[in-house]
């Protein structure tokens, strides 16, 4: 069963959602929280112990006002690391939540024994004339679901249909991504230097249809990391955990049994 | 009362059809619409405006705002630069340099410094937040710009003031290590101080600080608001009640010979509203940190909800607007002279004395010669009774 509780990380009150049994699997999220609701948290459950934080000031979390870089996430989320149950750590990080997945795998700490990024953001590739990453905040809010998704139709949120709390969610979202990620936009210049230290075992997913960070802005970020397996799932666009949550699962299961 | 004139210098010649499909007029309209032979003209004329201001007694007003139709004017210390020169009488205000986008203060206040020398001491320094379209032309993060905008104007401040050789700033948005601004102001410590706001927390900091808290185009209801929250928080910190020369109102404003041609003519100004406000989305309503996150539901939604009320957006929700709604809601002062000084009048006794009217007196299509006829007729026939006030 899912609950979310609230877990106190070296005084910075931080939300999880804990779901499953076994090895733990710690999913940093995206542009926004984890829905606990969302058939990828089951599926994932059946073959890991699920813990997912939610970053601090993103859905309806409290955020301290001394905490605002991704500097701080990081180091958030190592002192997190050491509280979790015992035993190796599968660690996810999907879209601005693999930025910081790949900082904090790249800090190699003792718990992490694999790393799995999906979709994500942190480092520069292109040239300088050349944005490696959608400008999500100020492009068009149309043009953006349209390279967000394989299906927009299907999966782009109708706020008329939203909750009020959801809608709010959603701004908190925004705002607090802003914050962390505003300049430069979604990446560290000095990431992409050192992840040749990360040394554990990786896979780099990615949603074929990705249109907010391409499949070969994924291949370069992979090419990057000693070892690390790309793979592409179809019919998927910048979220394949909940447009295919199936193959995204099922390639997480191999990824981890193998 | 005193008048300042401010001309934002709009450049309205855009045809129709390329404004209508533009997503905005603001932030991303390709430059390739502003043919620089007309903007040359526009600035021509603009400062020849403010020249004739400095003959007829009215202060000057330079803003700046950036990659839009709205204004010319992307770097109001470089007109300061001309201004200081090239008049000779009036006061100088800037209102002013997007301290916010701005990314080292230090050299806002060397620019300042600089015009207020040149000037010899007729600069007034105007701060204003900005926000929208310029966090994408500035690149600047638009959450948190109330915190980065009191840093900037305490950073801008010490450079002002500070005489006895360089100083250190490890501040949590700006680190300068070596501030030592040539030359200092003129004026001692530094020139008098205003900022644009109507938002009653960031006013009642303007009373705790004693700066000029002037509003640029709110109803008498915002303006109330504004000044009775600086007035209380003056008296909560114990200062004394502060004087009308602390507060300023921008209005349009357009005096003609009769009524008819003072409505007709300064209702060109409304061009402002009704067509250089025009923004897209995601620089305006869905900007992070723009509006509270509470206020989401109304400003996502395409359907009234029950318990949700209408975002509050003032500027936003002015387009549209009539002359006669306009000067209903003291947004506009027209008429002739006799008109025009009445309404000023009965606008005061809404809000309260104040010392400062800014005229917004130029705008869209309005013609130069409209625009000094109009500011000729102003400063003979309806401001010497204003400074009776």
């Amino acid at each position: 069963m899912a609950t979310t509780e609230r877990v106190d990380v070296g005084g910075i009150p931080l939300d999880v959602l804990r779901r499953g049994a076994g090895r733990p699997l710690l999913v940093l999220h995206g542009e926004a929280p984890l829905d606990p609701g969302a058939p990828v948290v089951d599926l994932l459950a059946a073959h890991a112990l699920v813990i997912a934080p939610t970053h601090p000031g993103f859905g309806h979390s409290a955020r301290p006002d001394d905490l605002d870089t991704v500097y701080d996430l990081v180091h958030l989320y190592l002192d997190l690391l050491e509280q979790l149950p015992p035993g190796p750590v599968t660690l996810m990080g999907l879209s601005f939540g693999g930025w910081l997945a790949a900082e904090i795998a790249a800090a190699r700490p003792h718990r992490v024994e694999r790393l799995i990024l999906v979709d994500a953001m942190g480092i520069k590739v292109g040239d300088r004339e050349t944005p490696d990453i959608l400008d999500v905040f100020n492009t068009a809010p149309a043009e953006v679901q349209r390279r967000r998704w394989h299906e927009p139709a299907k999966w782009a949120p109708d706020p008329d249909a939203m909750s009020n709390e959801a809608l709010v969610a959603h701004a908190r979202n925004r705002e607090a991504l802003c914050l962390y990620a505003w300049q430069p936009y979604l990446y560290n210049p000095r990431l992409a230097r050192w992840l040749g230290r990360v040394t554990v075992p990786t896979l780099v997913l990615w949603g074929a249809s990705d249109g907010i960070v391409t499949p070969a802005y994924g291949r370069a970020y992979c090419a990057r990391i000693p070892g690390a397996r790309f793979e592409l799932i179809a019919a998927a666009g910048h979220h394949p955990e909940i447009e295919q949550p199936g193959a995204f699962v099922e390639r997480v299961r191999a990824f981890l049994s193998s | 009362m005193q008048a300042w004139y401010l001309n934002e210098n709009p450049y309205p010649f855009v045809p129709p059809h390329v404004l209508d499909a533009a997503e905005s007029v603001r932030g991303s309209l390709p430059n390739k619409y502003c043919d620089p032979k007309i903007a040359a003209d526009l600035f021509q004329e603009a400062l020849d405006e403010y020249l004739l201001c400095d003959d007829i007694g009215i202060n000057v007003v330079s803003n700046e705002h950036h990659a839009g139709i709205n204004c010319l004017f992307g770097a109001s210390p470089l007109i300061l630069g001309i201004l200081a020169r090239q008049t000779r009488n009036v006061r100088i205000l800037s209102l002013g340099t997007l301290i916010t986008v701005r990314t080292d203060p230090v050299r806002v206040a060397e620019e300042y410094a600089t015009a207020d020398v040149i000037s010899r001491g007729r600069l007034e320094i105007g701060f204003v937040k900005s926000g929208g379209t310029e966090m994408a032309s500035g690149n600047a993060n638009p959450v948190g710009i109330v915190d980065r905008f009191w840093e900037a104007i305490d950073l801008i401040l010490k450079a002002l003031s500070h005489r006895e050789g360089p100083f250190s700033w490890e501040g949590k948005h700006f680190t300068h290590r070596h501030v030592n601004i040539w030359p200092g102001p003129w004026q001692q410590p530094h020139p008098p101080l205003w900022a644009a706001t109507g938002d009653p927390t960031t006013s009642a900091e303007l009373g705790r600080r004693g700066i000029v808290n002037v509003m640029v185009f709110r109803t008498a209801e915002e303006t109330a608001r504004a000044w009775g929250s600086y007035r209380k928080a003056r008296a909560e910190a114990g200062l004394p009640a502060p004087g009308p020369d602390r507060f300023g109102h921008t209005a349009f404003v357009y005096t003609g010979d009769t009524d008819e041609e003072g409505v007709r003519v300064g209702g060109k100004l409304l061009w402002f509203l009704n067509t250089a406000l025009r923004s897209a989305p995601q620089y305006s309503k869905f900007l992070p940190g723009a509006v509270p996150a509470e206020l989401a539901p109304a400003l996502y939604t395409t359907k009234p909800r029950p318990g949700v009320p209408a975002a509050a957006r003032p500027a936003a929700g002015l387009i549209g607007i009539t002359a006669e709604q306009a000067m209903a809601k003291g947004l506009m002062f027209a008429g002739n002279p006799d008109s025009v000084y009445r309404q000023i009048r009965e606008y005061r006794e809404r809000v309260g004395p104040f010392e400062h009217l800014v005229l917004a007196s130029r705008s869209g299509f309005m013609t130069h010669g409209e625009a000094t006829k109009g500011l000729r007729l102003f400063a003979r026939e309806v401001l010497p009774r204003l400074r009776e006030l």
